[in-house]
């Protein structure tokens, strides 16, 4: 990467961390655990070992069981087997499901396929500040509901939903609930064992692992069953087939210990340096609009509009630093974020919105230059609409 | 010129980076027409001003823009072309043309027309004295 190029994109992907990639290149060549896990022999039986040690570690970053957990590519295959694989086992029973309108597209899409099939969704919207009242879900729970879906943290604005509450809602109600974790796992503290929580997914590349990997919290009790969505050998309790790919299996695993080993020095970290960036940017640009709830959220993302000025501008005119836009200004029609319109925010200012996002090998330095750059490229574009 | 990283031409790049003869005239300074088209709300507003000479001639091109790095661009270059040109260039020069030479993908080709549109509008502001040829151009285009 062009080492000239700040990277605050966090939220899209990280970097491996350099003592997760040392444990996943053991696993590929002839010295290491490149056998087939599902194999029988000696070094089959050693990847497997590497494969459930990972496991656990995923596990116990939430306080799950090890069983609990299935191996996916990634968290937008966990999205879709948790809900299509619901909808599709529990279709007798019902065919509602409930969502919101913020949530990340590996759920909407899924949620719109399933209405395809016939299914009926609920898309409920957040409050100004991008977060959902738990009672607003509860009283969107009818007779045939048979899955609620809200993530635990907004990837656009890094909102932290209640979902605690909204579980016991859920539960009350016998309903099954599904949280995407992608962006809350590792950087606020999850225990499953607390939370009425029935599904949840993970990512591997949020969290310094690999990208190609994922899983699936099923809870085991009480039991939720799912309907596979990929056949073909019974890998992972015939939940998803497929050879087990050890390498990235324990690239995540080990990320999971990381996170869980650093988790407070991680959000430590990130906040302090979230709240620089913030600072520095509202003293340059006192005009800056600060998207989401200001403390319910989680460290490392801040999404700021800047009114005045047209996004894919200052995107653009901030190419030094790689941060996300708040709108899809490449497409046909310039279309600004559909997670900052559900909140209320006009065109205008959703499409001139960008999303920070920080990490563990982000610095001060990094973040204050970030703020100088932003703060001159917008007064420079504001004076040309002036 | 190749194409940047950014997926615009480098000569569009580098007029947005540096745009050339961006801002407007101090008010009262005689001689200017101006012209203004699109809407900030629907994503671009550009507002062109040409400072004439006593014979209809641009001795100078300035302007306002809100909008994507295509509709900055646009201005600066179309600036940069109608100085020393009449009147009636700013009424008949082809921002289209430009926006296509520049290979501008087809959305964008409306941040052309919207600096186009403010061109024209500015020229059908001069009420003064023309030469032929730049009043039948001007008369032409206004209808």
């Amino acid at each position: 990467m062009n080492d000239k190029v700040i990277y605050l994109d966090y939220a899209a992907t990280t970097p491996v961390d350099p003592r997760v990639a040392v444990k996943m290149a053991a696993c590929l060549t002839q010295e290491g655990l490149y056998a087939n896990p599902a194999s029988a022999h000696t070094p089959g039986r050693n990847a497997r070992g590497a494969v459930e040690r990972a496991r656990s570690q995923v596990a116990a970053l939430v306080n799950a069981q090890p069983g609990e957990i299935i191996f996916t590519s990634g968290a937008t295959e966990s999205d879709n087997l948790a809900i299509k694989g619901v909808a599709h086992f529990y279709k007798d029973k019902g065919r509602h499901i409930v969502t919101a309108r913020t949530e990340h597209k590996a759920v909407l899409d899924t949620c719109r396929q399933l209405e395809r099939e016939g299914f009926e969704i609920t898309w409920l919207k957040p409050d100004a500040d991008g977060l959902l009242p738990p009672q607003r879900v509860t009283q969107a729970l009818r007779a045939d509901t048979i899955l609620v879906s809200i993530m635990h943290v907004n990837n656009e604005i890094g909102v932290a939903q209640d979902i605690a509450a909204i579980g016991r809602g859920t539960r009350a109600r016998g309903v099954l609930f599904h949280v995407d974790a992608a962006q809350s796992a590792g950087k606020l503290p999850i225990d499953l064992n607390m939370l009425d929580v029935d599904l949840m997914s993970f990512s591997g590349h949020k969290l310094y692992g690999p990208k190609g990997i994922g899983a699936l919290y099923v809870r085991r009790e009480p039991r939720v069953n799912l309907e596979a969505l990929i056949h073909g050998g019974g890998h992972e309790g015939g939940l998803r087939s497929g050879t087990l790919a050890t390498h990235q299996i324990v690239g995540m695993g080990e990320a999971f210990a990381l996170a869980q080993a650093q988790l407070a020095e991680d959000a430590g970290h990130v906040a302090a340096l979230r709240e620089r960036l913030w600072r520095g940017i509202h003293e340059l640009v006192p005009e800056a609009l600060l998207n989401g709830h200001a403390t319910q959220r989680v460290a490392g993302i801040l999404n700021v509009s800047f009114p005045g000025v047209e996004g894919e501008s200052l995107l653009f005119a901030c190419c030094t630093l790689a941060v996300s836009s708040g709108s899809a200004c490449n497409s046909a029609t310039r279309e600004p974020s559909y997670v900052l319109r559900a909140l209320g925010r006009e065109d205008e200012v959703a499409g001139s919105s960008l999303r920070f996002s920080l990490g563990r090998f982000t610095t001060a330095a990094e973040v204050d230059a970030a703020a100088r750059i932003v703060g001159e490229e917008y007064r420079r574009l504001k004076s040309l609409a002036a | 010129m190749g194409t940047t990283v950014t997926g615009y031409h480098a000569n569009v790049w580098q007029h947005f980076r540096a745009p050339r003869n961006a801002g407007m005239f101090a008010p009262g300074t005689p001689g200017v027409v101006s012209g203004r088209a699109g809407n900030a709300q629907h994503g671009r507003e550009v507002e062109m001003a040409l400072r004439l000479d006593e014979d209809a001639r641009i001795l100078e091109c300035r302007y306002r823009v809100y909008g994507c790095p295509a509709t900055i661009a646009l201005c600066s270059l179309a600036s940069e072309a109608l100085r020393g040109q009449p009147l009636a260039a700013a009424a008949t020069y082809s921002v289209l043309a430009l926006a296509e030479s520049l290979r501008l993908a087809a959305e964008k080709r409306a941040a052309a027309l919207v600096v186009e549109d403010a061109l024209r509008e500015a020229a059908a502001g001069y009420n003064g004295p023309l030469p032929p040829y730049a009043a039948a151009t001007v008369q032409a285009k206004q209808v």
